[in-house]
């Protein structure tokens, strides 16, 4: 019924890997710039909001081929990360970069949504009693951002998931070492009689979303719940 | 409102027109600038004839034409893909024939191999998508071959066609691809390390056939027979194709 492989299998656990630590890396630097779009008022907030969105809009090649650019042997970066002995193209870290780069604005996104209902009289009663910017962050805003937080990390590892684009230009196609799920069932699709072994794939990468979507709302319930 | 919608059928007909003299080529990506010449030449001498040049990969455009992709004229870099277009009824058997033959080559742009035996000092090697590639599914045999298959396995980037592993080599992030020897003269920053020992993989050849449609075609059949001719073959040998 099921028929997988080994790069299968491998495929699967390379595409879980990546998610969870695409996702895990952005969650401190997603709250932080959500923190900042939301309650700080700066000169040139409305560049930042474009740029941090423009991954969303951006095709996935595009953002790849920038990231190769900026990575690659030759690159603006890359060039003293080579010196260094750090290689970043064609190794699963690149496509750990590749999956936090797209799904960073979705993160954002989530938590500002989160960021913005929480209630300013809260925040103000915490200030007026004497704390500090940090203290108020860390122990008003930042529990109060627990739905936000579990909105926007369950849609980028659903998004880190079906990652394809940015993928397979900064990570390339290497089965057991970069190839996740979309990328060996482009493999499979581009060649003749592979079907069964396609749709199994398609399968699982279903049965994978369907479960963390489930997670999601269930966490959103359990979140509507308590407050 | 009947206007609107007489205005979308019309559009809709409109671009369905199939010119009956457009010649549909399906050919291996490694093909590209020779076919592409020839294909000028013969414009020149036959005017009115317009190509449509699908190249990629064998495996790849083989599964394109299976699923009704319009193709004319077939040519593959290796013998399986025309045969699975055979069994599936979809060329015109008498035609087959043979264009040209290959050879394979390990190119790069650092020297870090000159033999088959150097592969497995080197990190990240490029190769065609065995499952679709002819020139992944000969690199593939010749690992095989030599016994290097189980230590190559993690090294290999797969490639969509033979021509995104030249990219990869001539932009350096790979130690080395291996790709055909007319490739190869192409490139402009990689070069040919070693050429791969012939004993350790099948000849490179490339059988072309005039598909079920091509043969009904007029232009695709006096194309098809003037890729036979001697013009043809020295425009291919210009480019480093073998000839017998």
């Amino acid at each position: 019924m099921l028929h997988l492989s080994p790069t299968d299998y491998d495929a699967i656990r390379l595409s879980l890997q990546v998610a969870f630590a695409a996702t895990l890396l952005s969650l401190p630097f997603g709250f932080a710039t959500a923190y900042l779009i939301t309650f700080v008022t700066f000169r040139g907030k409305m560049l930042v909001e474009v740029l941090v969105n423009l991954p969303l809009t951006l095709p996935p090649v595009v953002v790849g081929y920038f990231l190769l650019l900026l990575l690659g042997k030759h690159g603006l970066l890359g060039s003293l990360l080579n010196d260094a002995g750090i290689r970043l193209i064609f190794t699963l870290k690149a496509a750990v970069i590749a999956s936090a780069v797209v799904g960073f604005p979705l993160l954002v996104r989530s938590l500002r949504i989160g960021m913005e209902g929480i209630d300013p009289q809260l925040i103000n009663a915490s200030r007026t009693l004497g704390a500090p910017w940090y203290d108020a962050l860390g122990t008003v805003i930042l529990p109060l951002s627990l739905p936000g937080f579990i909105a926007g990390s369950s849609l980028m590892f659903a998004r880190s998931l079906g990652e394809f684009g940015a993928t397979i230009i900064v990570a390339g196609n290497i089965p057991g070492v970069t190839q996740t799920i979309p990328l060996a069932i482009y493999e499979y699709a581009s060649s003749p009689s592979s079907e069964t072994m396609a749709l199994s794939l398609c399968l699982v990468a279903v049965v994978i979303s369907m479960v963390v979507l489930f997670l999601h709302e269930l966490m959103a319930k359990k979140m509507a719940r308590r407050g | 409102m009947r206007c609107l919608l007489s205005i979308c059928l019309l559009v809709l007909v409109w671009t369905t027109f199939v010119y009956a003299d457009d010649v549909n080529l399906s050919v291996a990506a490694s093909l590209k600038e020779a076919i592409n010449e020839l294909s000028d030449k013969f414009t020149k001498t036959h005017p009115g004839v317009k190509f449509l040049k699908n190249y990629g990969a064998s495996g790849a455009l083989a599964k394109q034409v299976e699923n009704g992709a319009p193709s004319d004229i077939f040519i593959s870099a290796n013998v399986e893909w025309v045969d699975y277009l055979k069994s599936r009824k979809l060329v015109d058997i008498a035609s087959i024939g043979t264009l040209t033959y290959n050879a394979l080559v390990f190119a790069g742009t650092s020297d870090k191999a000159s033999s088959m035996r150097d592969l497995i000092k080197l990190e990240k090697i490029a190769i065609g998508s065995p499952k679709s590639v002819p020139a992944g599914e000969y690199a593939t045999e010749a690992f095989k071959r030599a016994g290097l298959d189980k230590q190559l396995a993690k090294k290999l980037v797969m490639a969509k066609d033979v021509r995104e592993c030249l990219m990869y080599a001539e932009k350096g992030e790979v130690d080395g691809a291996f790709v055909y020897k007319t490739d190869a003269l192409q490139a402009k920053q990689a070069k040919i390390l070693f050429v791969v020992p012939q004993e350790l993989y099948p000849r490179v050849t490339y059988p072309m056939v005039l598909t079920s449609t091509g043969v009904k075609n007029r232009d695709a059949v006096a194309f098809f027979a003037y890729l036979h001719s001697a013009e043809a073959t020295s425009v291919l040998a210009r480019y480093g194709f073998a000839t017998r």
